[in-house]
């Protein structure tokens, strides 16, 4: 027996540098809720805040530290790919924890809980953009969802919170039963033996005709199952709702860190595993992309509240981003997706610290609140009007630059119909972006202009000048991409 | 010894149940016992395989998937008592704050 236990431990020993950052995150999480909570009274619950800042920080460096390679049974795979996805998600966690200050505080909900929950889903992300095994997809996606779905429900004395989660969960729990059925099903089509994602590529390859059904069934299932994760259409239902009903802060996280890390199982899932049986999930794949660009941004439009806009618009460009995947090729589709990711965080994490900062004040949960903001705030108002601006994607604004790649991409290999479904829809979420801009500048004001918190005015100008500064080195970006990542 | 097809046969109900019912029935607590009942037929799948096949791998994986299945009924029956107090209801139907 203790030949056992030490075979067991010197098997995780050997890989775990691998994982140092998620091995980290949940020592550093678990120790923040003992005995870390005992150091902060009821009153200064709030300095959690710069302390997961600091923690992420360093997950960060040891995120850059961690060399290239396959670990644990080949459930984990350290490389580019894993490395870029792992620091958007890292980035899109810091700005959640730098916008909850406030809000929390306001709310006077400042727990430990909150930020180590945090920290834990993002342990998960870090595990789902490096997973090479069906397996580990799904464990991952599970830590990941059920620290978010906790987190939606966070303030358990509002209806709506309780409501979101509750809903969240549901659907969330329902594609978990999807995806697992249908990673079964793969693992008996590629002969019981594995479900590693290079191995399948080459079983499923290999597989009898008899099994062809299963292998069918067995991909569009995964497909449904990760496709209720990133909230694509016709899977998209339970994101409105959630994003509305969460605090503001988790609803900038659901939009941004989880989003990354999906995509990145995404590009893995079916630009590894299943990319010698591509002919059975093209097509489903494309009518879900092409579905979610067409039905998110018409739904966005009769929207009037800001959150459900933002979640629309979230679906429309979860179905930009899988024409990345769909695009066959591995390395520049992984690539134009994480741009579009890079940039697509720095401008939703922008526009949720204006709406956070106006529902500081009480406002900025309906669009009409946004009335005559260009005269009560006028830097907000113009930070405002970049972020939505560069989220429809107009140029020359950083927006601009993330679609054209990937629609350059998908052209290049053959999606011409679905281009130009993209290009359209991105003509109608002019509108509506416009339609806020609108309300802020040609209205006139209601009510007195208040000062703004610190970690706010930060984010928003940070956020801003990171939009305007990609938009001068726009046509650059993809190679900086591939040079910091790819080498 | 039972045959492999038969097994996928049993799976395959369960797994339909468990959809239909998540699909028709409103109440919450019978939704997460459909889930569940989804969860177990994918791990009959995996057992059924894995022993058709001589690999302990699914055996493996059908552990772990249990366990990932309490945590999210522990996740799950927090949510639904929260609910409770809240709105003195588990009726899906009646969860309509927000329209979706």
């Amino acid at each position: 027996m203790t030949g056992f236990a030490q075979g067991l431990l010197s098997a995780l020993l050997r890989d775990a540098h691998l994982m140092a950052p998620q091995l980290f995150l949940m020592t550093v999480a678990t120790l923040m809720l003992w005995p870390g909570d005992l150091f902060f009274n009821r009153n200064e619950k709030h300095k959690w805040a710069p302390i997961t800042l600091v923690i992420l920080a360093i997950t960060a460096v040891l995120v850059t530290r961690v060399p290239d390679g396959e670990g644990f049974s080949r459930m984990f795979r350290m490389d580019g790919l894993t490395r870029g996805f792992q620091m958007l998600c890292l980035l899109g966690a810091a700005g959640t924890v730098a916008l909850s200050v406030r809000l929390l505080d306001s709310l006077k909900q400042q727990t430990v809980e909150y930020y180590a929950l945090i920290l834990f889903s993002l342990a998960g992300m870090l595990f789902l953009c490096g997973a090479s095994d069906l397996i580990s997809v799904y464990f991952s996606i599970e830590l990941m969802a059920i620290c978010i779905y906790i987190l939606v429900a966070y303030l358990r004395d509002r209806a709506t919170s309780v409501e979101a989660g509750m809903k969240y969960f549901l659907l969330g729990a329902f594609s978990s039963g999807i995806l697992v059925y249908g990673i079964s099903l793969i693992y008996g089509a590629a002969g019981g033996v594995t479900t590693n994602l290079a191995d399948l590529n080459l079983a499923l390859a290999l597989t009898p005709t008899t099994s062809n059904l299963l292998v069918y069934t067995g991909v569009l299932m995964v497909l449904v199952g990760m496709a209720f994760k990133v909230a694509a259409v016709p899977f998209h239902m339970w994101s409105p709702d959630a994003y509305e009903g969460a605090p503001t802060p988790i609803t900038a996280f659901m939009a941004t860190a989880p989003k990354a890390a999906a995509m990145a199982a995404f590009l893995r899932v079916f630009g590894t595993g299943f990319h010698g049986v591509s002919s059975e999930w093209v097509l489903p794949l494309s009518y879900v992309a092409g579905a979610s660009m067409i039905l998110g941004n018409v739904a966005a439009v009769r929207q009037e509240s800001m959150k459900r806009l933002l979640a629309y618009s979230s679906i429309a460009h979860v179905g930009y981003m899988l024409l990345g995947v769909l695009s066959g090729d591995p390395k520049a589709g992984a690539q134009a997706v994480w741009l579009y990711m890079l940039i697509y965080i720095v401008m939703n994490t922008g526009a949720f610290a204006v709406v956070i900062y106006l529902q500081g004040k009480g406002e900025g949960e309906r669009i009409e609140d946004f009335k005559g903001l260009g005269r009560k705030h006028p830097v907000l108002a113009f930070a405002m009007m970049v972020f939505l601006l560069s989220l429809a994607g107009i140029p020359p604004l950083v927006g601009f630059f993330g679609k054209f790649y990937l629609f350059k991409l998908a052209i290049e290999q053959g999606f011409v119909t679905l281009t130009v479904i993209a290009l359209l829809t991105s003509a109608v979420s002019a509108y509506y972006y416009l339609g806020v801009v609108k309300e802020m500048y040609f209205k006139e004001p209601e009510g007195e202009a208040a000062p703004m918190g610190a970690a706010q005015v930060f984010i928003v100008t940070l956020a801003c000048a990171l939009v305007l500064v990609g938009t001068a080195f726009g046509p650059w970006l993809l190679d900086w991409a591939d040079k910091i990542f790819w080498v | 010894m039972v045959s492999l097809n038969a097994v996928l046969l049993v799976s395959f109900l369960l797994f339909s149940i468990g959809i239909i019912g998540v699909l028709i029935r409103r109440n919450a607590l019978v939704i997460l016992m459909c889930v569940e009942l989804m969860l177990n037929a994918a791990n009959l799948n995996f057992i059924a395989f894995a022993r058709h096949s001589g690999s302990a791998s699914g055996q493996a994986f059908a552990l772990l998937v249990m366990g990932f299945a309490a945590a999210e009924v522990a996740v799950g029956l927090a949510l639904v008592v929260a609910l409770y107090r809240k709105r003195d209801t588990v009726q899906v139907d009646d969860i309509n704050l927000l329209k979706g």
